[in-house]
């Protein structure tokens, strides 16, 4: 029998894992009608058409009574934390479009 | 004793070999062999430091990462550094999670960004950082290992692995490692750091978001040479003569910063100060809104008076940065555009701490 000549080390892990805060849902919408909606527009090419497009189709089909619009800085950097909060605040459901 | 450090994995090898191995196995290198972060070697950099492990230097919000110091010292050993390069390795990571550098843009892009880092200060001297001759090439210790690190920190800490949340097209070799100093006593020019607000006397390291250098050989006057600089930053192509993806569409294009890296003899640029450089090439490094048209970049036909309309390729003088270093031979520059818009990704300086005692 070869003599096991292996030994043990301790490695540091240089990996590191997400912190993933619980949250809870928000009570989902049966009905569209008088709501406020919020868009975000991640800047990329094509978000600012279809949301447009969206706003328009859920007053005209839903009854959607208003829309706030935020388009970001940029399409890598996140939604302002004000608008986001207003928005939390403020309307009824939010929809994100990614362009392209 | 290895105290400070609770995320450990065991391990074990007969050899060096199938200790590299090893960490092949454990999907932790960039590719090319890394040195296993063995708690002792990784307490020896927290040592050094004087820093706790736990001390967390920066997020990355967007993967819910926390990037702390142990996590950058097992990435720093793994890179081959020694542990006098450490402070400048932390540096660099706190400069990279600061906001204004927004790392998820350039650590997730399809625009394969690397992330070059300037180095400022005595430290280059104390550490022998290669500020001249193969400035971007290998052959230093220093360099290459600093630079190295940050990348497998990106990719082991802050989760941009390739393929996963790495979303390069091509990258460039820069990803691999990337990192130069300035070579501050043979210039009048005043170092980087100072120029973006740092006393002298102190270190710093500058991160930036960008392509890789591309070299430009001019003739010996300054006029000239930034001539040629401002043709290359001019090209067609890049990220910043180009639209889309960013909020504010009023500059037209996503405009962007640039580095400029200058090789030669200081005496070229007798009478100049590198905010003559600056201002010198601001306005020159900028398109004509008909080549724009024809390459697609704004839609439209190409109108006469198209050709004389031009729109500048970056916003500021101050969004130049101007770095001397590389060998004196000869004239010679490297430009560097960055790899998305400003908004999207700032420069950021930050002080390289030396070690406590």
């Amino acid at each position: 029998m070869a003599l096991d000549t292996r030994k043990r080390y301790m490695l540091a892990d240089p990996t590191t894992r997400p912190i993933a805060a619980s949250f809870t849902g928000a009570q989902r919408l049966n009905d569209l009608r008088g709501k406020r909606v919020g868009l975000i527009d991640d800047s990329k090419p094509n978000g600012k058409e279809i949301l447009e497009e969206l706003a328009d189709l859920l007053k005209a089909r839903y009854g959607v009574a208003d829309v706030m619009y935020h388009r970001k800085p940029s399409a890598s950097k996140p939604a302002d934390p004000e608008v986001v909060a207003r928005m939390g605040k403020e309307c009824d459901y939010a929809i994100v479009a990614i362009g392209d | 004793m290895t105290s400070g450090l609770k995320d450990v994995v065991q391990a074990e090898w007969e050899d060096v070999v199938e200790a590299i191995e090893k960490c092949y196995e454990l999907g932790w290198t960039d590719g090319l062999p890394v040195v296993p972060p063995t708690t002792e070697r990784v307490q020896q950099f927290l040592d050094y430091a004087d820093r706790p492990a736990n001390e967390v230097l920066g997020a990355v919000p967007e993967r819910r990462r926390e990037i702390t110091v142990d996590k950058v010292a097992a990435n720093a050993v793994m890179a081959g550094c020694l542990p006098e390069y450490f402070p400048v390795v932390l540096a660099a990571t706190e400069a990279m999670l600061d906001p204004v550098f927004n790392l998820i843009g350039p650590s997730s892009s399809l625009g394969g960004a690397g992330i070059l880092a300037v180095i400022n200060g005595p430290v280059i001297r104390e550490l022998d950082i290669n500020c001249r001759n193969n400035l971007f090439g290998p052959g230093n210790r220093a360099n290459s290992t600093i630079g190295r690190s940050i990348r497998l920190i990106l990719m082991n800490a802050c989760a941009s692995v390739p393929g996963l949340f790495d979303r390069s097209i091509l990258g460039h070799p820069g990803k691999f490692s990337y990192c130069i100093a300035e070579n501050e006593t043979e210039t009048h020019w005043n170092p980087l750091h100072v120029e973006r607000g740092f006393p002298r006397g102190t270190s710093a390291v500058t991160v930036f978001a960008c392509e890789g250098p591309r070299q430009v050989r001019a003739a010996s006057k300054p006029e000239a040479i930034l001539t040629c600089v401002a043709d290359v930053a001019s090209s067609l192509g890049t990220s910043m003569a180009n639209t889309g993806s960013v909020g504010d569409t009023s500059a037209i294009l996503r405009q962007g910063q640039i580095a400029m890296v200058v090789a030669g003899t200081s005496d070229v640029w007798d009478g100049w100060s590198k905010e003559d450089v600056r201002q010198y090439l601001q306005p020159r490094v900028r398109r004509p809104v008909a080549d724009l048209k024809r390459v697609e970049v704004i839609e439209g036909d190409v109108e006469p008076e198209d050709e004389e309309r031009f729109i500048p390729l970056v916003p500021s003088a101050d969004d130049i940065l101007v770095v001397f270093g590389g060998g004196q031979e000869g004239p010679t520059a490297a430009l560097i555009p960055s790899w998305g818009a400003k908004v999207s990704s700032t420069a950021v300086t930050k002080a390289i701490r030396p070690p406590a005692g």
